[in-house]
C-alpha cells in the first residue's frame, strides 16, 4: 500500500517538475520506458533503464525510487544501497532521500544501521516526526510489527506528546492485529486531530466481531480517561457495528448538561447522518434522540431546528417511542416561530400518536376540527388509521363514520373489511372488487386478495359467525379467533369454503406458534386428508411441511412436500414447494 | 435437452442416480442439446415430478431417434457405472465455496470431500472422479497473503494450510502443495478423472513444473523466488501448459501469464466476452462431445482468480472445447495422461460472473438451464460412459 502510494506522488511529482522545467521533463521520458517494463512485468529490464538514468543524474528521486520498486521484487537489493547512499551525500536535507535509504536498510535486514541512521536524521531535525515515521513504517512494511512499535514509541518518548505518532501507531496495531491497542491510538490520534475521525471510524469499523465490545471499552471509558472526541469516535463506531442505543450512551456522554462543546453540533449532525442508516426500531429511536438533541443545540437557526424536530418525531414513532416523539411535538406545536409545513408534519405524527395511543376520541376530534394544517393526503391517511383503530376496538359503526364521505379506493377498501366484520360477504366482496388490486400497499392488496378467493369459495352471502371470528382476529385475538373460525367453518359445506376457512385457521395458529403448533398441525392435517378441489389441500400441505422446516424437522417436512408436489402437480404451490424441498435437503443455500 | 426441458441440472443429477441403481442408461449425444434416455419406471418418474425434469416418453418415437441419430452428427453413448465422486477441499469448506459442489448438491450427487492428508495417505484411488476448485497448488494462499493481511479468514487459511505442512512432515505449505500434487498426478496417470476449475487449473500445473524450483514468495515459504525460475521450471510434468512467466510481485494475486484475462492484474485486466463451445464428431470424438452437450453454443464468460488459458501456453495435443473468438484465449480444454483423463474449465462461478470474496452464493434453483453449470455436470457423468465408446 505505502509503495503504491510513493509511486503514485513520483509520478504526479514528475509531472509537475515538468511543467517548470524541461530538462527535467526530458529526464522523466527517459524514465517512461521504465515504467512500461515495470508494468509488463519486465523487472530487469526496467531496473537497467532506472541504472541508466540515475548515473547521469545520480539525485534522481523518481529513478531510485523505480529501483526500489524493481529491484525488491529481483530480491537485488544491495545494489541500491551504494546508490541512495551516494545520493543523500548530495542532497542531506532530502526528506524523501531519507526515507528510500531507511527502507532500503530495513530491506537488507541491517536493522542497527536503520536506527543509526535514523537517530542520525531525528538528531538533524529535532522536531520532526518524519525520522521515527519513516523508520517504523519502513519496519512495519516488513511486518516487524514490534521493532516497529519501538520505533513509534521512541519517537513519542523523545518529541513527547501523548498523541505523537498515535496515527501510525493505530495502523500498526490494527495491521498486528491489535485491535484494542490500536483503538487506543485510534482515540489518541482523534484527540490530536479532529480530522483523523473518519477514517478512524471506517478502520475500526473492520475490526472483528469477537473484538467488538473489547474495542468499543477502550474508546468509551468515562472521562478524564478517553477524551470526548474518542467517546465519540466509539459512538460512530458503535453505530456502524449496529449497536445504536450504546453508541447513544456513548454520544450522550460527550454533551454534558448544556450541549457541550463548539464541536457538539457538528458531531451529533453526523452521529444522526450515520444513524440514518439503521432500519431497526432502536436505529431509528436513536436518530431520534440525536436529531432532538441536536435541535436544542445554541446557534443551529430554528427553520432547521424545527425541520430537525419534525423528522426527530417521525423517527421516534417508528422506533416506538411515542413518550419521546409527544414531548418534541408538543413543543413543535406550540412553537410559533416554526414554519408551517413543519406545523403540518407536527400536527399529522401527533395525530399518529394519538391513535396509536388509543386516545381516539381526542383524535377524531381534532381530526373533525376546521381549522387544521393537515394536507388532504394526511388527513386521509389519519382518517384510515383511525376507522383501523376503532375496528380493533370492535366499534364497527363509528369505523364507518370515522371514513367520513370520502370515496377513495383505501376507503371503498376499509368499508369492505367494515362489511366483512359484520358477516355481510357479499358486500365485503363487493367492496373489495371496487377497491381492485392496487389501493394501499402492496401487503394490503395481497391480504385483500386472499380474503376474496376465500370468499368466493363460500356460496353464501352472509355469515355472523364468519365476520365475527374474522373481527376477533382483527382485533388481535388470535387465539379465540383460531376457535372462532373452526366453528364458523362447521356451518359450511365442506367444498363450500370450509376447508378455506380452516387453512385460514391453520395459518393463523402456525403463525402464532408455541401451544397453537399443534392445532395448526391438526388443521392442515384435516385439510390434507379431505382433499378435494380448490387450492386449500396443496396450500396446507405447503404450510404444514414450511412449520416442520421451522422447527428444523427437514426429514419429517421432506414426505409433505413430495406428497404435495406429485399430487398436485399443477398446483400453483409447486414452485415454492420445490424450492422448500430443496432447502430442507441441503440441495440450495438459505437465502 | 433443449429448451423445453425444465430443470437442466437436475436432469444429471437424475441421470446419475438411475446408473447408481443398477440401470442402463444412454447419453443421446447431440440429440436436441445432449438428452438421456433412461428406463420408464415408476421410482424415475416420481424422481423427475419431485425435482420438476421434464421426461418424454419416447416407446413408439424410438426407431425415429434411432435413425435421426444414425444419420446426423449424432451418437448413443450407453452410461454404464456412476463414478465415485471426491472433491479437493478443505475440511471446514460449504458447498456454495464452489461451483462444482453447489451444482453436485442441486443435482443430488453424492460426494465425498477430501483434503491434503487423503491425497498423501493414497485415498485418491478409492475414487473414479476428482475435482480440484480454486485451490492454490502454488502454496501462497492464492496470493491474498499481504493484500488481505489481518482478515481472519485468511488468518484461518494460513493456520490451516501450516498445521497440515507440520502434520504431513513438510518444512513449508509450497512443498507440501507440491506434494499433493504430484499425487493428483498421478492419480490420473493411474486411470483417475480430472476435472479443475479456477485458479487450481493454473496452480496445479505451477506447481507441477516447478517441482525443484522455489516458485513462492517470501512471505509463504520465507524464502525469495528463485530469480531465474521460468528458466528452471519442467513443463514435461504439467498437464496442460508450458513456457509460462511467473508473476514475482507478491502483492499481485496473479501467478503468471497462462490466465488469459488477469483479474487482479491491473493495466493487464481483460474485459469478459462469451466463449463458444466446438462442435466435434459425436461418432469419432465421443469424449469430446460429451463434454460440450448443451443447449447453447455461445456461453457469456465470468471471472475466477484464473478466468482462461492463452492459446500461446498451451501444449500441442491439448483439445480445446471452448473458445473466445479472435482472443488470445480459450476457456474450457481437455487432454489425457497415462490411462486418465483431465478437464480444465477457467473461471469462478459461470452465474456470478464478477465474483468477489464474500458475495452471496448462487442459489441454483434460480439458474435451472444454466448452460455454464451444464459444462460441470458434463463432466460428472462422462467418466460413466462404456470405456469401449471412448475413442480419443
Amino acid at each position: 500500500m505505502r509503495r503504491n502510494t510513493s509511486w503514485a506522488a513520483a509520478v504526479a511529482a514528475l509531472v509537475l517538475l515538468g511543467l517548470a522545467d524541461p530538462g527535467r521533463a526530458a529526464r522523466g521520458q527517459a524514465l517512461g520506458p521504465g515504467f512500461e517494463l515495470e508494468r509488463a512485468g519486465r523487472y530487469a529490464d526496467a531496473a537497467s533503464v532506472y541504472f541508466t538514468t540515475v548515473r547521469s543524474d545520480p539525485t534522481n528521486i523518481p529513478a531510485l525510487l523505480g529501483l526500489e520498486r524493481a529491484l525488491f521484487i529481483l530480491n537485488r537489493m544491495p545494489e541500491l544501497l551504494p546508490l541512495v547512499q551516494n545520493a543523500r551525500g548530495r542532497l542531506p536535507d532530502s526528506p524523501a532521500l531519507r526515507s528510500l535509504e531507511l527502507r532500503v536498510y530495513a530491506a537488507l535486514n541491517q536493522l542497527d544501521s536503520l536506527e543509526t541512521i535514523a537517530r542520525r536524521w531525528a538528531a538533524s531535525a529535532p522536531e520532526s516526526e518524519a525520522p521515527y515515521r519513516e523508520w517504523g513504517q519502513a519496519l512495519a512494511d516488513r511486518r516487524q510489527w514490534d521493532e516497529a512499535r519501538r520505533a513509534f514509541l521512541i519517537g513519542r518518548r523523545t518529541l513527547g506528546g501523548d498523541g505523537t505518532l498515535a496515527l501510525e501507531l493505530a495502523q500498526l496495531e490494527q495491521r498486528a492485529g491489535n485491535w484494542e491497542a490500536a483503538a487506543a491510538e485510534w482515540g489518541r490520534a482523534v484527540t490530536r486531530s479532529p480530522d483523523v475521525g473518519p477514517n478512524a471510524a471506517s478502520q475500526l469499523a473492520d475490526a472483528p466481531v469477537a473484538l467488538h465490545d473489547r474495542v468499543a471499552r477502550v474508546l468509551t471509558l468515562p472521562a478524564p480517561a478517553t477524551s470526548a472526541r474518542a467517546r465519540r469516535l466509539g459512538a460512530e463506531v458503535l453505530l456502524t457495528w449496529g449497536q445504536p442505543a450504546a453508541a447513544w450512551v456513548a454520544m450522550e456522554s460527550t454533551l454534558g448538561a448544556r450541549g457541550g462543546d463548539s464541536e457538539a453540533p457538528d458531531a451529533l449532525r453526523r452521529f444522526a447522518d450515520l444513524a440514518n442508516v439503521l432500519t431497526t426500531p432502536e436505529g431509528h429511536r436513536v436518530r431520534g434522540l440525536a436529531l432532538t438533541r441536536w435541535a436544542e443545540l445554541e446557534g443551529v437557526p430554528w427553520q432547521e431546528a424545527s425541520r430537525a424536530r419534525a423528522e426527530a418525531v417521525r423517527e421516534l414513532l417508528d422506533g416506538g417511542d411515542k413518550a419521546g416523539a409527544r414531548r418534541v411535538l408538543e413543543g413543535l406545536t406550540t412553537d410559533s416561530a416554526a414554519p408551517a409545513e413543519a406545523h403540518a408534519v407536527a400536527e399529522a405524527a401527533l395525530l399518529q400518536v394519538l391513535i396509536a395511543d388509543g386516545q381516539l376520541d381526542v383524535a377524531a376530534e381534532r381530526l373533525s376540527a376546521g381549522r387544521t394544517t393537515l394536507t388532504a393526503d394526511d388527513r386521509a391517511a389519519l382518517r384510515l388509521a383511525l376507522s383501523k383503530a376503532l375496528v380493533a376496538r370492535g366499534e364497527l359503526d363509528r369505523a364507518e363514520a370515522a371514513l367520513g364521505s370520502d370515496s377513495s379506493v383505501t376507503d371503498v377498501a376499509q368499508r369492505g373489511w367494515i362489511s366483512l366484520y359484520r358477516g355481510n360477504l357479499k358486500a365485503a366482496m363487493e367492496g373489495f372488487r371496487l377497491a381492485g388490486p392496487y389501493a394501499t400497499d402492496r401487503a394490503a392488496a395481497t391480504e385483500r386478495t386472499a380474503m376474496m378467493a376465500m370468499l368466493q369459495r363460500i356460496q353464501r352471502e352472509s355469515s355472523p359467525e364468519l365476520g365475527a371470528a374474522l373481527l376477533t382476529l382483527a382485533r388481535g385475538d388470535s387465539v379465540v379467533a383460531i376457535a372462532a373460525l373452526r366453528r364458523a367453518a362447521t356451518r359450511l359445506p365442506e367444498q363450500g369454503g370450509q376447508v378455506e376457512v380452516l387453512l385460514l385457521a391453520g395459518q393463523v395458529a402456525a403463525q402464532k406458534g408455541g401451544e397453537q403448533e399443534p392445532t395448526a398441525t391438526a388443521l392442515f392435517d384435516e385439510i390434507v386428508r379431505a382433499g378435494g378441489e380448490g387450492a386449500a389441500p396443496a396450500a396446507a400441505e405447503l404450510e404444514w411441511a414450511r412449520l416442520l422446516v421451522r422447527r428444523g424437522e427437514n426429514a419429517a417436512a421432506i414426505p409433505h412436500l413430495e406428497h404435495l408436489i406429485l399430487t398436485y402437480p399443477n398446483s400453483a404451490f409447486v414452485p415454492e414447494a420445490r424450492r422448500v424441498l430443496e432447502r430442507a435437503k441441503g440441495a440450495i443455500p438459505k437465502s | 435437452m433443449d429448451d423445453a426441458q425444465t430443470d437442466h441440472l437436475k436432469a444429471y443429477g437424475l441421470t446419475y442416480r438411475a446408473i447408481q441403481a443398477g440401470l442402463k442408461a444412454e447419453w443421446l449425444l447431440n440429440y436436441r442439446g445432449g438428452s438421456f434416455l433412461i428406463p420408464d419406471l415408476d421410482a424415475l418418474r416420481r424422481d423427475a415430478a419431485l425435482n420438476g425434469i421434464r421426461t418424454e416418453p419416447v416407446d413408439s418415437a424410438m426407431t425415429a431417434v434411432r435413425g435421426e441419430i444414425e444419420a446426423s452428427n449424432m451418437d448413443a453413448v450407453p452410461l454404464e457405472k456412476a463414478s465415485k465422486v471426491a472433491v479437493y477441499a478443505p475440511p471446514n469448506a460449504a458447498p456454495w465455496d464452489d461451483a462444482v459442489t453447489m451444482a453436485l448438491q442441486y443435482a443430488g450427487i453424492s460426494f465425498t470431500k477430501i483434503w491434503d492428508s487423503e491425497v498423501m495417505n493414497g485415498s485418491l484411488k478409492d475414487f473414479d472422479w476428482l475435482h480440484l476448485h480454486h485451490e492454490d497448488f502454488t502454496g501462497q494462499y492464492s496470493k491474498f497473503f499481504l493484500i488481505y493481511s489481518g482478515m481472519s479468514w485468511l488468518a484461518e487459511m494460513v493456520q490451516r494450510n501450516t498445521d497440515m505442512a507440520r502434520r504431513l512432515g513438510f518444512g513449508t505449505v509450497p512443498d507440501l502443495k507440491k506434494a499433493v500434487a504430484r499425487g493428483i498426478r498421478a492419480y490420473v496417470e493411474n486411470g483417475g478423472f480430472l476435472f479443475a476449475m479456477c485458479t487450481a487449473t493454473e496452480t496445479i500445473d505451477l506447481a507441477l513444473a516447478a517441482e525443484k524450483v522455489d516458485i513462492a514468495a517470501t512471505f509463504a515459504d520465507g524464502t525469495p523466488i528463485d530469480p531465474d525460475a521460468d528458466a528452471k521450471l519442467d513443463w514435461s510434468k504439467s498437464f496442460a501448459f508450458t513456457g509460462a512467466h511467473i508473476e514475482p510481485n507478491p502483492l499481485i494475486a496473479s501467478f503468471s501469464d497462462i490466465d488469459g484475462h488477469q483479474v487482479n492484474g491491473g493495466a493487464r485486466r481483460q474485459p469478459l466476452g462469451a466463449f463458444t463451445l466446438f462442435n466435434f464428431s459425436a461418432k469419432i470424438d465421443p469424449v469430446p462431445t460429451m463434454l460440450v452437450q448443451n443447449h447453447r453454443q455461445v456461453i457469456p464468460d465470468f471471472y475466477g482468480l484464473t478466468t482462461s488459458f492463452t492459446r500461446n501456453r498451451l501444449k500441442p495435443g491439448v483439445t480445446i472445447l471452448a473458445e473466445e473468438e479472435a482472443a488470445p484465449w480459450v476457456k474450457y480444454v481437455h487432454g489425457d495422461l497415462g490411462k486418465g483423463t483431465w478437464t480444465f474449465f477457467g473461471g469462478h462461478d459461470p452465474e456470478d460472473a464478477q465474483h468477489q470474496i464474500g458475495d452471496p452464493p448462487t442459489d441454483l434453483s434460480l439458474h435451472p438451464h444454466s448452460p455454464g453449470y451444464r459444462l460441470i455436470l458434463n463432466n460428472v457423468l462422462f467418466p460413466a460412459a462404456k470405456k469401449r465408446e471412448l475413442k480419443t
